[in-house]
């Protein structure tokens, strides 16, 4: 919990513990970290392609210029624009989620609290101005939910259930309460009282699996750029070798300046534990590629599309 | 009343709608055309001197009363110059002081079956301009709102290219309690990053040099609504080799009470000439002349 306001250091902290250096409880976080980086995890994420496809679709990858345009930049200028807006965008719907879950959590009152984070759900959704970017994000924001509950809460066969009849500490009680925090969201959006948005959800599972905010934030960011090359792999734009250089020389850096760069903007709900309101014209959520906006809502109008968005 | 602020009150007597108040404070000017009777109520939002200097501020609040339709337009484009305090408007504009951005605020209520059309003209920010836009509506669940937000990228005859330092535009749209849409824009130059290759904000948003956010609701909206959905539906994007030079889309918001359309023109004429076309059943609603000064 020391780390959980760390100034900075985010980076080190992030790839140290990854690296298993560590010692202390971090051996956990680190496994968990190394769970939710699993490109096989069933989010869903392998049918979005956050506009890629819609803006090679749209002749902006195109290779007919005089000098042909390498398709590598090309997907590095997507990268970077996309993955800019996003982290802009929706950055500090993560922080604040993160935030209010963990509080939630750590609180002794009873589960109505999770409020705030409905709010939050319901901002994102006024501020998701294209019908495409918001259904890809709720349907991948629920498949994070069910992955909670479904993945990784604890498998209750009969010895489990007797051992956890013995060891009541703290944190199989924090575990319980964030299982009924999860499904009580889950309820709310089968019954559609809210919608349940991605980086709403990537805020309350990270907070429920005790990962801190800095990884929270850098992972989501990293996991959206990993997604995008993926993407373009499927989109046979460039090759899974090139994707893997880019992953490494070109998002490192990219996901590093953005989660820094982001990692202290709030929705006007949130805030900095001061009590003070955010000033939303400088430090709050904004979209900062209305390009990218337009080509994800032209998404379903492209002849054939092998994606979902 | 402070410098740069103004206040609009319509009212509707009987079938005539009046102003019952149009007020305002230097650099803000406010006027309302004379009009033949099949025109809706207008008034152009003028500021001296044709443009927006570094800190000017302009708070312009608009109350538009039961029945009542408000055309709100201005002269030509916005223009907001360069930040007075050039030097202190570095690549980060979070260090910016917030009393040195040129700031527009609006705020506008409407009630029972009142309309609202925003049809200014674009904002056009010159070369290390800084600009924040802030407008809030309040809607009666009756009342219409046709908002159009739009930016171009400088002057072109001079080779700016989207070369401002910032531009903020925030649009938030009530109907009652309810939030309907809240777009936040940002435009700025991005810092470059070593080890990356450099993306300026122009190359970003090539090869478009403007861009048109409109935001749609009210039951007076409702068949330009409808028209433009079935339009966006019936086209199909084949694989192209270049970008077209306009580019739209639409999406609907608030389970189809409303509507979000974005345009990209690489001209503003064309952007304005599709807006002319697309929202062409407003002519009805505003009254012919009004709809030619806002298009034509």
């Amino acid at each position: 919990m020391a780390t959980y306001y760390a100034p900075n250091g985010l980076h080190n902290e992030f790839w140290t513990m990854s690296a298993f250096g560590g010692q202390y409880e971090d051996h956990g976080k680190a496994y968990i970290l190394l769970l939710l980086s699993d490109s096989n995890l069933p989010t869903g994420s392998f049918v979005a392609s956050a506009g890629l496809e819609s803006y090679v679709t749209h002749g902006f990858f195109s290779s007919t210029q005089s000098p042909p345009r390498d398709k590598m930049d090309a997907t590095i200028d997507f990268l970077q624009d996309s993955l800019r807006s996003y982290a802009h965008s929706a950055l500090p719907f993560v922080t604040d989620a993160h935030m209010s879950a963990r509080k939630l959590l750590s609180t002794h009152e009873d589960m109505s609290g999770s409020s705030g984070v409905i709010d939050l759900d319901d901002l994102y959704e006024s501020m998701t101005l294209n019908h495409v970017s918001r259904r890809a994000s709720k349907s991948q924001g629920v498949a994070l939910l069910t992955l909670y509950s479904k993945g990784f809460s604890r498998p209750s066969t009969r010895r489990q259930r007797h051992l956890r009849h013995e060891a009541v500490d703290s944190e199989l009680l924090q575990e319980d309460r964030a299982g009924a925090f999860v499904d009580e969201l889950k309820l709310l959006i089968r019954q559609d009282k809210t919608h349940g948005h991605l980086p709403v959800c990537w805020g309350v599972l990270t907070a429920c699996l005790g990962l801190s905010l800095e990884r929270s934030q850098f992972l989501h960011l990293f996991l959206h750029a990993r997604s995008l090359l993926s993407a373009s792999v499927r989109l046979n734009t460039i090759g899974p070798y090139a994707a893997q250089q880019l992953l490494l020389h070109a998002v490192k850096p990219l996901v590093e300046f953005e989660s820094r760069r982001c990692q202290h903007l709030h929705t006007e709900l949130g805030g900095d534990n001061s009590g003070d309101r955010v000033d939303e014209v400088t430090h709050g959520p904004a979209v900062t590629w209305p390009l990218g906006e337009i080509l994800a809502a032209r998404h379903d109008l492209q002849h054939s599309r092998i994606f979902n968005s | 009343m402070e410098a740069g602020s103004g206040r609009i009150v319509l009212r509707k007597h009987g079938t005539e709608a009046a102003f019952s108040e149009l007020s305002y404070v230097y650099p803000l000017k406010l006027l309302s055309p004379r009009l033949s009777p099949e025109n809706a109520s207008a008034v152009y939002v003028v500021s001296y001197g044709g443009g927006l200097v570094g800190g000017d501020r302009i708070q312009l609040s608009v109350v538009v009363d039961e029945g009542a339709a408000l055309v709100i337009l201005t002269q030509g484009s916005t223009k907001v110059f360069k930040n007075r305090s050039g030097g202190r408007l570095s690549s980060r504009s979070q260090g910016t002081p917030a009393d040195a951005i040129t700031t527009q605020v609006l705020d506008v209520s409407i009630a029972r079956g009142g309309a609202v059309f925003l049809l200014p003209d674009p904002v056009t920010c010159f070369r290390s301009a800084a600009y924040n836009q802030i407008q809030v509506f309040r809607l009666h669940s009756s009342a219409s709102l046709v908002l159009l937000d739009w930016v171009t990228s400088g002057r072109k005859s001079i080779g700016e290219d989207w070369a401002f330092s910032r531009y903020y535009s925030k649009n938030e749209v009530w109907v009652e309690n309810r939030q309907l849409a809240k777009d936040i824009m940002l435009l700025e130059e991005q810092q470059p990053l070593p080890s990356l290759p450099p993306r300026t904000l122009a190359e970003s948003l090539a090869p478009y040099s403007c861009y048109a956010t409109l935001i749609m609701c009210g039951p007076l909206v409702q068949n330009t609504l409808s028209s433009l959905s079935a339009d966006f539906g019936r086209l199909t994007v084949f694989k192209q080799a270049s970008p077209h030079e306009l580019l739209w889309s639409f999406s609907a918001i608030g389970d189809g009470a409303g509507c979000v359309v974005r345009v990209a023109g690489t001209e503003t004429e064309l952007v304005r000439n599709w807006l002319g076309e697309k929202l062409v059943a407003l002519e009805g609603i505003m009254g012919p002349d009004l709809y030619r000064r806002a298009f034509g």
